[in-house]
């Protein structure tokens, strides 16, 4: 149930339906005490919005601007890039992997049940990838694997922290 | 001076990579911002930390802002958050009843003038110091509401709650401030007798 002031504020604020404006409308014109607590907070309304707002310190714009600047001000402007340059960049990769898959599955002769032997053309001549794996290449591949993976992941929850923070 | 363009074309230029426009941007909205930010933080020094925070978010996120809304209401919403993390970090109590009555004195604040002479003191001057004594979440609403010329639908989604329930936050934050406004007039009576 409305309380008088509740009722009155919505009136006030023009937030009350039509009805109920029709309604008060009738009791501030009869009513002695409506008419009396809707001039007292009419007034105090008024109030309300004469009320100033704080000045911030003179530098604050300035104080802004150098935090923005000292913050690698054109990391905000990353997105704005054009988007176009990325579609063609990841299309021209698509395509490669595409067109390679392609050419190794149709080059691909399953001998046996488990025999398969790839033939690729000769102008596609693969160097002997087992006489650079060694153990030591290996393992330091993969410490570096792992480093970039961390620091990927490192990168991606900070950024999911900031937009969580925003 | 300030620019006459308009938020949205200060925002366009900013993502040119024109800092100037953003620049144009904060000097438009600093004080509301820091107004809302002293209402949350009760002295200058954190509500200048909180506001000049908000300015250096919304300018990372300004390419996300979607148009949809105002860039006020944007931007009061990234107040409305940076400051509840920032009330959350100094592990003050929001909803404490207990600090409702806690006198509050705003420091080095522009509406704390000197008080001895009661004459000179205004009935704004009272209003000003009736909100700081509120709590942050009605003079945030107050704040917004009658200086902030947001419509009840922007402080829902400034502050991410249903329109219906800012309606009656507003309504008792109003009443709040209407007592904690007699009261200090009252006692300001007594002290003249």
């Amino acid at each position: 149930m409305n309380t008088i002031e509740e009722k009155l504020w919505n009136y006030i604020d023009g937030t009350c339906s039509d009805e109920d404006r029709k309604a008060i409308d009738i009791l501030i014109a009869e009513d002695e005490v409506y008419r009396r607590k809707y001039e007292e907070l009419l007034a105090l309304n008024q109030e309300f919005f004469k009320m100033e707002l704080d000045e911030p310190p003179m530098a604050f714009t300035y104080n802004v601007m150098e935090a923005i600047r000292a913050e690698h001000a054109q990391q905000p402007l990353k997105a704005h890039i054009n988007k176009r340059i990325i579609k063609v960049i990841s299309g021209f990769f698509i395509v490669s992997i595409a067109l390679l898959l392609i050419m190794l599955i149709s080059n691909v002769h399953t001998g046996g049940s488990a025999n398969i032997s790839v033939h690729l053309p000769d102008s596609l001549r693969l160097p002997d990838i087992k006489n650079y794996l060694s153990k030591p290449v290996l393992e330091g591949f993969l410490f570096f694997d792992i480093v970039l993976g961390l620091f990927l992941f490192d990168a991606w929850l900070r950024r999911k922290g900031v937009s969580k923070q925003v | 001076m300030q620019s006459k363009l308009s938020d949205i074309e200060l925002i366009e230029q900013t993502l040119t990579g024109n800092q100037a426009a953003y620049a144009d941007l904060v000097k438009r909205h600093q004080r509301f911002v820091f107004t809302l930010a002293l209402r949350f933080a009760k002295n200058r020094e954190d509500a200048e930390e909180i506001a000049q925070d908000c300015f250096i978010k919304a300018y990372r996120s300004l390419s996300a802002f979607q148009r949809q809304s105002k860039f006020s209401t944007w931007l009061y919403s990234i107040v409305y958050t940076t400051a509840m993390t920032f009330l959350r970090k100094k592990r003050v109590d929001t909803d404490s009843i207990d600090d409702e009555n806690t006198y509050i004195q705003l420091e080095n604040s522009s509406s704390s003038h000197d008080v001895n002479s009661a004459e000179n003191k205004s009935r704004s001057y009272y209003l000003n110091q009736a909100i700081t004594q509120l709590m942050p979440d009605d003079a945030a609403i107050i704040t917004l509401f009658y200086m902030g010329e947001q419509s009840l639908d922007e402080i829902s989604k400034t502050l991410g709650i249903e329109a219906n329930t800012v309606k009656v936050k507003l309504f008792r934050a109003r009443q709040r401030l209407k007592e904690k406004l007699e009261h200090n007039l009252k006692h300001e009576v007594k002290e003249l007798i």
